[in-house]
């Protein structure tokens, strides 16, 4: 069977002086989750990067009202890339049907502000538990939720593909956002369903703890859901925080994989 | 005659009739019920009579075809069955023909989704009714519904009563957790509470708390009624009405 697709949907940015860091995983057949994909990131990168030269922009979607300014910036960003996917998809029947999934960190001193939509995922490693940040929003996932199946069950059901929210799919979204506090040490990991599906939350936090190189600890993880033939695309992003006098220092690294011709590098700083 | 009825957003596309022969339904335009939409494979699903009854086959598409909202590889259709083929309804009247009675022998195909797709509010909404009648476990489903809660038993804690609204909570001497212990040497984060999907977590932190008196290992499951002990600090895991 093993359908592999040629071309590489997830995309990924780190945006270092902000310490801001956005995945996606793009769907819609062809060329498009590509584009969905990287409109996603684009977008949400754009619009934080923005908070600089225009701090008051409009805040879009629900808010918490007791979040950080980031967190709004990132969650109102979330539903910018959703318009713009959706729009772009509007007017291009070409695109009908492209959607895209996105997970988006941005650490400001000790406050963790988490942006979420689709099945990509958020995990934090602290004292040696693999903490999900983020709830998939799948059939599967709602399933489980609901008390319909089990975790095991739902690791088993071929209906895992099927989402009930992505960008894109429609004009409006419920975006999940979160605000957590880091502590020393703290490991966050984000990650496309290539993943996730291929490799278990104890395999992942093992390797974690293995591997304190950030930049190593995703090459690891790819390399281990490579090695059992995962189809899909494969994005890690992982950031270990360090306490310095002065502020949270991150090393980061990403790195996709997996049959893709031309995209199979690794990269970060 | 019967027909079929091509709908998006609920504007009728295209009317066809079926007859003696097969239609075809697919993204190809020699389909005689071409369907323009990359969720549509290029020939998907075909619709023909077979016994007087009126039968739909899926030819292996990719993300399915959807016979009021169950995933099908082959059904008999009814009067004013509603089949989804990626985001676009066929209406189904077959009205003239004598009813017929419904297949129940055959259970609907175990899906093959391969590539990631999504459903729409509504189809989303009736899929996850469909789910949850099917769904053996409402017991569970209806105490998730309650509010999870950890309360004061002993020791100092900021407040006597803590609901776990987000998806971690943190126990520790923090200014920023969640449940914060009071005291001389306590540790910043001695414990946390991941919200999962399939229920709450204790995991540990700085220090390994005890549930019902045993030191966990690793991340264990909450169960309403659970004592949580920690740096002398006795917390119950309940679950609220």
């Amino acid at each position: 069977m093993g359908r592999v697709r040629t071309n590489n949907e997830d995309c990924y940015k780190i945006v270092e002086p902000l310490n801001l860091f956005v995945l996606s995983d793009g769907m819609g057949g062809e060329a498009h989750g590509e584009i969905a994909s990287a409109m996603a990131v684009e977008t949400v990168v754009n619009h934080c990067l923005d908070i600089e030269t225009n701090p008051a922009a409009r805040v879009i979607g629900k808010v918490d009202p007791n979040w950080s300014a980031r967190t709004k910036r990132l969650s109102t960003a979330v539903h910018l890339a959703n318009k713009n996917i959706f729009k772009s998809a509007e007017a291009d029947p070409d695109r009908h049907g492209m959607g895209a999934t996105l997970t988006a960190a941005w650490i400001d001193d000790a406050k963790l502000s988490i942006a979420h939509v689709g099945d990509s995922r958020a995990y934090l490693l602290r004292s040696g538990s693999l903490l999900q940040l983020t709830r998939d929003h799948s059939l599967v996932a709602e399933q489980v939720r609901r008390g319909i199946l089990t975790a095991a069950e739902a690791e088993e059901s071929e209906m895992q593909s099927v989402l009930l929210r992505a960008l894109g799919a429609q004009a409006e979204i419920e975006v999940d956002a979160e605000e957590h506090t880091l502590f020393p040490r703290d490991v966050l990991v984000l990650c496309s369903d290539g993943l996730t599906r291929m490799v278990t939350e104890p395999e992942i936090a093992g390797t974690l703890q293995a591997e304190t190189d950030p930049a190593r600890a995703s090459e690891k993880l790819i390399a281990l859901a490579n090695e059992r033939g995962g189809p899909d695309n494969i994005s890690v992003v992982t950031v270990r925080l360090e306490k310095s006098s002065k502020a949270w220092f991150s090393w980061l690294r990403r790195g996709s994989g997996k049959n893709l011709g031309s995209n199979g590098s690794v990269g970060g700083n | 005659m019967p027909k079929l009825s091509l709908m998006f957003d609920n504007k009728i596309m295209k009317e066809v009739p079926v007859g003696s022969r097969p239609v075809t339904i697919g993204r190809s335009p020699d389909n005689d019920l071409p369907v323009d939409n990359l969720a549509v494979s290029n020939y998907h699903a075909k619709i023909y009579f077979e016994a007087g009854r009126m039968v739909i086959e899926d030819l292996d598409s990719l993300n399915g075809t959807f016979v009021n909202d169950l995933r099908v590889e082959r059904a008999t259709l009814h009067d004013g069955d509603n089949i989804h083929i990626g985001k676009h309804k066929i209406k189904v009247d077959t009205s003239g023909d004598a009813p017929v009675p419904w297949d129940s022998g055959r259970k609907a195909a175990a899906p093959r989704i391969d590539e990631t797709m999504v459903l729409d509010t509504k189809e989303r909404r009736q899929m996850l009714q469909q789910a949850a009648a099917m769904g053996e476990s409402m017991q569970f489903a209806s105490s998730r519904m309650k509010v999870p809660t950890l309360v004061t038993l002993n020791g100092r804690t900021d407040q006597k009563e803590y609901v776990l609204t987000n998806r971690l909570t943190v126990i520790g001497k923090s200014p920023m957790a969640t449940v914060r212990l009071k005291g001389w040497f306590k540790p910043q984060m001695a414990a946390q509470i991941n919200q999962r999907d399939d229920g709450y977590y204790l995991g540990p932190g700085d220090k390994v708390p005890k549930i019902n008196g045993a030191p966990i290992s690793g991340q264990v499951r909450l169960n309403d009624g659970d004592l949580v002990e920690v740096c002398g600090v006795r917390l119950n895991f309940i679950f609220r009405e």
